[in-house]
């Protein structure tokens, strides 16, 4: 069975007698959550019909819909969702600072490799504004650093070097071989640093020369490197500017990038989005276009593109208050807004949730949709961080015991089909 | 005057911190097992691990109430000393010991009230005397 706790989406899952084996801390809360919302209307609860009929209706009356979120649902729910969304003129946003470099790979842009890709061949890993060891546990063992590989067959002792780029000396610093501090403020005089160490010209900066150019001697030398993007690298460094690093990084080795988030199926939005025909709308700007696209790779390129020419864009790094202000009608799918931006309850737009997990947005929702969880009490399937489309079996049947379950699961709706409930009535 | 003590009297004092979000896997985890509600995710989440100096310039010790005021907001969290970046034997070699005026607190709505995240906030710390705020205290207009 396959964990949908994190964006590696583990597939040696087994569950037992109530135990989860061999997941990690987050994929055994999340496939054990207990911790679910009844269907509410202005916070009465009410029946599941009910719920989705009133969100049926605000979402028909709405002049500015925005959908947000995404990322912790199935392929087939993000599908029907964009349909949703051309449908009622609505604009997507995934809310993740991942989007831009997730968008990089998906053209192009950069060069990106599988996850067992780096197990077998990866010699230098740099963990760059990211600490797995908190967000991904399994990451280090099962791909980047410890397992043994195909050309690595000394592991981590004598064959990888693993460093850290960050803000803080995080766990994951604690085990790499070297680590590099980053100065507020001077996330991207670091990369210009970097590059012009890569050319071997004593860089003028905030940080130590000595130590930029000793990292430089490091990647130069990789025979296959991986960079893991956290959120401290595509938060704070401009995405054309992690284009040109890695350019400059392959005229000397053979270098590769990974976006490490953490929505399990964040990946497959963005190509889900850009492979339909969608009406964007861009929640910065309140612009709207119409892309008209199939599914061909080519032609997906051509809609990146052409996007970029008219100056609006699908994704946006982070969601502000202000462009939650043009919308008169927000819905969340698996997406905590309130956790994100406490301000949002101010905001003069009605709030509808479908999530599996309790949320703090329920605190200031018009409408709870309550829904099964990808991969636990649904099937589906979802897109690995690497691109790697992955099947998700049920781990429990809705309503009944699944392998090893508790039986005092209640049965929960599918968001697919709430989706598709909402593309019916609206 | 019996019972009453002249630094009562006086603030506390502060200190300008940055404020910079961090990733801690036991309290995604209390989210998971307990809800976003629970006390067991609250505690996890209201915490700033802060540097011995800086803790002691406010006169806090580990585990005493701490205010954050940013432009955005105010929290009250535990304060937390921090081990700093001196046990790393890589780092400590390139002089990265300590972080005084950084303050690290993990990813969650507490950290959000000061300002948009994970870009690092400016705020000014001081010792406190008031309680911990639940969520639906922090936030107007909130209903569990």
């Amino acid at each position: 069975m396959t964990c949908t706790g994190c964006a590696l989406l583990c597939d040696d899952i087994d569950v037992h007698d109530g135990e989860v084996r061999p997941a990690c801390r987050i994929g055994a809360a999340h496939i054990l959550n207990r911790h679910q919302v009844d269907p509410m209307v202005n916070h009465e609860i009410v029946s599941i019909d009910d719920a989705i009929g009133h969100a049926a209706t605000l979402l028909t009356d709405a002049k500015h819909p925005m959908f947000l979120g995404f990322g912790n649902s199935v392929t087939e729910t993000q599908e029907i969702g964009v349909r949703l969304a051309e449908k009622i003129g609505a604009g997507i946003d995934t809310c993740s600072s991942h989007a831009h470099l997730i968008d990089d790979i998906i053209h192009n842009r950069v060069r990106t490799c599988a996850l067992s890709e780096v197990r077998d061949m990866a010699d230098v890993i740099l963990f760059w504004g990211a600490d797995p060891m908190n967000t991904h546990p399994r990451l280090l063992s099962g791909y980047a650093y410890y397992p043994r590989g195909k050309n690595r067959q000394h592991g981590w002792e004598e064959d990888r070097t693993a460093i850290t780029i960050d803000v803080r000396r995080s766990h994951t610093a604690s085990i790499c071989k070297g680590m590099h501090k980053i100065v507020f403020g001077h996330e991207a005089e670091f990369v210009d640093a970097l590059m012009l160490a890569l050319q071997n010209k004593v860089p003028k900066t905030v940080y130590d020369s000595k130590q930029v150019l000793k990292l430089a001697g490091t990647l130069k030398k990789a025979e296959f490197g991986v960079i893991f993007a956290g959120p401290g690298l595509v938060e704070s460094v401009p995405h054309d500017a992690i284009i040109r690093l890695m350019d400059r990084l392959n005229e000397f080795s053979d270098f590769r990038i990974l976006p490490l988030h953490s929505q399990y199926n964040l990946r497959s939005i963005a190509a889900v989005k850009t492979a339909a025909t969608v009406t964007t709308t861009d929640v910065a700007t309140g612009a709207t276009t119409n892309n008209t696209t199939n599914n061909t790779t080519n032609t997906t390129t051509d809609a990146a593109d052409a996007r970029e020419q008219q100056g609006v864009g699908t994704q946006t790094s982070k969601i502000t208050l202000n462009s939650l202000r043009e919308a008169d009608c927000i819905l969340c799918v698996g997406f905590d807004l309130i956790s994100s931006l406490p301000q949002a309850c101010d905001i003069d737009a009605r709030i509808i949730i479908i999530d599996p997990n309790e949320t703090l947005t329920a605190g200031c929702a018009d409408v709870v949709i309550p829904c099964a969880a990808g991969g636990v009490d649904m099937a589906g399937t979802a897109v690995r961080l690497d691109g790697v489309e992955i099947d998700l079996p049920c781990i429990m049947e809705t309503g009944q015991a699944g392998v090893g379950m508790p039986t005092d699961t209640p049965t929960r709706m599918s968001d697919a089909s709430i989706m598709n409930r909402l593309l019916e009535a609206v | 005057m019996p019972g009453i003590k002249i630094d009562q009297f006086l603030a506390a004092p502060d200190r300008e911190i940055t404020v910079v979000e961090y990733q801690d896997i036991f309290q995604t985890e209390a989210a998971l097992k307990h809800g976003k509600f629970s006390k067991e995710y609250q505690d996890l989440s209201t915490v700033i691990l802060l540097d011995p100096a800086d803790l002691k310039k406010i006169g806090a010790s580990d585990g005493d109430l701490v205010k954050i005021s940013s432009e955005h907001g105010t929290v009250v969290v535990t304060a937390k000393k921090s081990e700093g970046d001196t046990k790393h034997e890589v780092m400590a070699k390139e002089g990265h010991q300590g972080h005084p005026g950084v303050g690290y607190m993990p990813a969650s709505v507490w950290l959000n009230i000061l300002g948009s995240t994970p870009a690092p906030v400016s705020a000014k710390v001081s010792r406190s005397q008031q309680k911990i705020y639940t969520v639906s205290e922090l936030i107007p207009g909130f209903k569990v």
